[in-house]
């Protein structure tokens, strides 16, 4: 018997996006429960991967490979709970993100991403160059617990500011928490700003947003 | 390999070495030692007054012809035998010298101990950069033995190749004794011998004990190194070309004789490059002018077809900007110069070493033979089918892909930009750097060094070499090392 949920981790810990998909539709088609190879297959995998890079032990291009090849596990996973009308498990928290109007940069926020969606999370990444209303927008439409911003440019992180007002002033501040992040932020602009968090670097962000929704 | 630099062109190399062999023919070199003096009489040198011996460029050009083009240097372990002439890129090897250690975290000098050196060469074992290591301490408690006792602690902490240099021949018995022990036999240690280096006398002059140490490493087939220093303007001329047609004439007269005492021995140089600075009154060795001389120093080497060993030696006194200036422009020149092997030293012209400053040393040479290895031009490293792909990824007409997440990054990654995951250099964000300690290099590198010298343990000597080094030290007396 093969040991499907083992078999899907040691493929996301080999970056091999093909063996996942492969072994995720085996598993499927040999009755393993998607929520088991979601939580306990691709789910447990990302975060192994996660804690090696921030610890230094592997390398960005590394991790976000194991991303890629998770996320393309986990579409499988939904395709077959949603068609399959079976018990969808709670996302663990839902986040929208974007990078600011007047910034294009879009590395870091991708990053922050791919491995938020690889972990659980359901993430709406709203794309670059954003006004500070979408990023309110959404975040009601989604019913969101939490907004990431990112800003590379010092001409462009007032909009960080921006977007704090405006969820504000449409009454979603404090019930949802916001994070920013980019290299034109630090700690003290973070206070400024009013935000909740301030994540360094991307994974120091998914870091946050794990431990903010209860996860380690 | 395609980074090269050059300071000489191939018409200016020609023309210096017609000037040492011209040095030799009719300025000729000073020696010492009858029992050479008649030795080179006998095959065609003229001698004239003052033991002045007069070399023809027939018997030179013979010599170099029966000196092997590539030279081995051992260790315990032959998988890390050193092959001069024959690697892909500059060995590097670390040396023992001096008296004294340096407290990089105290920035204070404090005599070397036993322990200093050993864990010097434990380090030096461990990583994978440094190929050997060369050992003179010189330690008073060991006498007239200490090459001997040099041998023994360079073995019992690295199998990597341990070279040696020597002024007392009476040091030469046991370590001959060993070096056949570790071999596994006379035989075997002719097929991989121990290397004794000794120094010739600028200008021009082999004394007494530089031609008994010649006499002694033929006698007992000992791979003899020829080392030869002409600081430029002490006892070499100040210019370039000058000096090196000196020090290249000093180096080819060592050569004659080491062929004549054993032919087909095979030899190398080490070739200290050395300015007189005439403000201080000492030799530099690592000033301006041993910058353009290091990397002349391999054209040169390349030239001949002897190998030769050049050292790097900064004069700093601290772990500051000027060792970096000094060991960036001391190494670089060198090892794109195409010199065979670098021995590198310490401190403050040689007097000291230090652990931390292996670290420095380990990445500089990872970043000095990646330059070597130039630009890898093909399809694949091109690139253009993973442009193409991260290209069309676009969002609300927008390219929004990147290489991040590219298998093609993944492959050549390592290959084109040699990262380390145990990398030493601070790249974080400011924010990070605070909040892991806010630390300098030489403290990260501590620390480096002190989990190394906790898990790397060198392979131990067998329980016969263990034996026979205890009978080594009754028969010729030698204190525990």
């Amino acid at each position: 018997m093969v040991d499907y949920i083992a078999s899907i981790r040691e493929a996301v810990l080999s970056y091999d996006e093909d063996s996942v998909k492969r072994l995720v539709t085996d598993a499927i088609g040999n009755g393993v429960d998607p929520v088991q190879i979601m939580n306990e297959g691709l789910s447990k995998a990302i975060v192994d991967v996660g804690d090696k890079f921030g610890e230094e032990r592997i390398f960005l291009v590394e991790l976000m490979l194991a991303a890629k090849a998770c996320a393309a596990g986990a579409d499988i996973v939904r395709n077959k709970i949603l068609e399959s009308k079976l018990q969808v498990s709670e996302p663990k928290g839902v986040i929208v993100i974007g990078t600011v109007e007047g910034d294009i940069h879009n590395i870091g926020k991708d990053i922050v991403v791919a491995l938020l969606e690889a972990s659980g999370f359901e993430v709406h990444d709203i794309g670059v160059d954003q006004p500070a209303a979408n990023f309110a927008k959404v975040a009601t439409e989604t019913k969101a617990g939490l907004v990431a911003s990112s800003a590379l440019l010092t001409t462009s992180r007032p909009q960080q500011k921006a977007i704090e007002e405006i969820l504000k002033s449409a009454r979603l501040r404090p019930k949802v928490r916001t994070i920013i992040g980019g290299a034109a932020t630090d700690a003290s602009w973070a206070k400024e700003v009013g935000a909740d968090y301030h994540a360094v670097t991307a994974t120091d962000g998914v870091s946050i947003i794990r431990k903010h929704f209860g996860g380690v | 390999m395609k980074g090269k630099l050059e300071v000489l062109n191939r018409e200016e190399l020609d023309v210096i070495y017609s000037t040492s062999l011209y040095i030799l023919q009719n300025i000729g070199s000073n020696i010492e030692d009858d029992e050479i003096i008649k030795l080179l009489k006998d095959n065609g040198c003229e001698v004239g007054p003052d033991r002045i011996v007069y070399y023809p460029e027939w018997l030179v050009k013979d010599c170099l012809q029966s000196s092997p083009k590539t030279v081995t240097l051992c260790g315990r372990d032959p998988t890390k035998d050193m092959v001069l002439g024959r690697q892909a890129y500059p060995y590097i090897i670390s040396h023992v010298l001096g008296l004294d250690y340096f407290d990089g975290l105290t920035n204070t000098y404090r005599s070397m101990t036993k322990e200093d050196v050993r864990e010097f060469l434990t380090i030096s074992d461990y990583l994978d950069t440094i190929n050997g290591v060369w050992i003179l301490t010189m330690r008073p408690e060991y006498k007239q033995m200490y090459m001997y006792c040099d041998y023994e602690t360079g073995i019992r902490n690295t199998s990597k190749p341990v070279c040696l240099s020597n002024f007392e021949p009476v040091s030469v018995p046991p370590a001959y004794e060993l070096a056949a022990a570790m071999a596994g036999g006379e035989d075997e240690l002719r097929k991989r011998p121990l290397t004794i280096a000794f120094c010739e006398v600028s200008p021009l002059t082999w004394n007494k004990y530089a031609c008994a140490m010649l006499k002694a490493t033929a006698r007992w087939g000992i791979q003899p190194v020829v080392t030869v220093e002409t600081p430029m303007g002490d006892t070499g001329p100040i210019t370039f070309a000058g000096n090196i047609a000196q020090k290249v004439a000093e180096l080819l007269s060592g050569l004659v004789i080491v062929q004549l005492l054993n032919k087909g021995i095979p030899t190398f140089f080490v070739t200290p490059h050395e300015t007189f600075d005439m403000k201080t009154a000492q030799v530099s060795l690592a000033g301006r002018g041993d910058f353009i001389y290091g990397c002349a120093l391999g054209q040169v080497e390349n030239y001949i077809g002897i190998p030769m060993i050049t050292p790097v030696s900064p004069d700093s006194k601290l772990l500051d900007m000027q060792q970096c200036y000094e060991l960036a422009f001391s190494l670089l020149p060198q090892m794109l110069g195409g010199t065979k092997a670098v021995v590198v030293h310490g401190l403050d012209t040689t007097r000291a070493i230090n652990n931390e400053l292996l670290l420095l040393l380990d990445d500089m040479v990872i970043s000095a033979q990646r330059l070597l290895e130039g630009i890898n031009v093909n399809p694949d490293t091109l690139g253009v089918d993973v442009i193409k792909q991260v290209s069309s990824k676009i969002d609300k007409e927008r390219r929004t892909g990147h290489f991040l997440d590219q298998r093609h990054t993944l492959k050549w990654y390592e290959k084109e930009q040699r990262p380390r995951k145990d990398f030493i250099m601070d790249k974080h964000r400011r924010e990070k750097w605070i909040e892991l300690g806010s630390k300098s290099f030489i403290q990260r590198a501590h620390e480096r060094v002190q989990e190394i010298l906790e898990t790397h343990k060198p392979d131990p000597l067998s329980k016969e070499l263990e034996t026979k080094i205890a009978e080594i030290h009754k028969k010729y007396e030698i204190p525990p090392i």
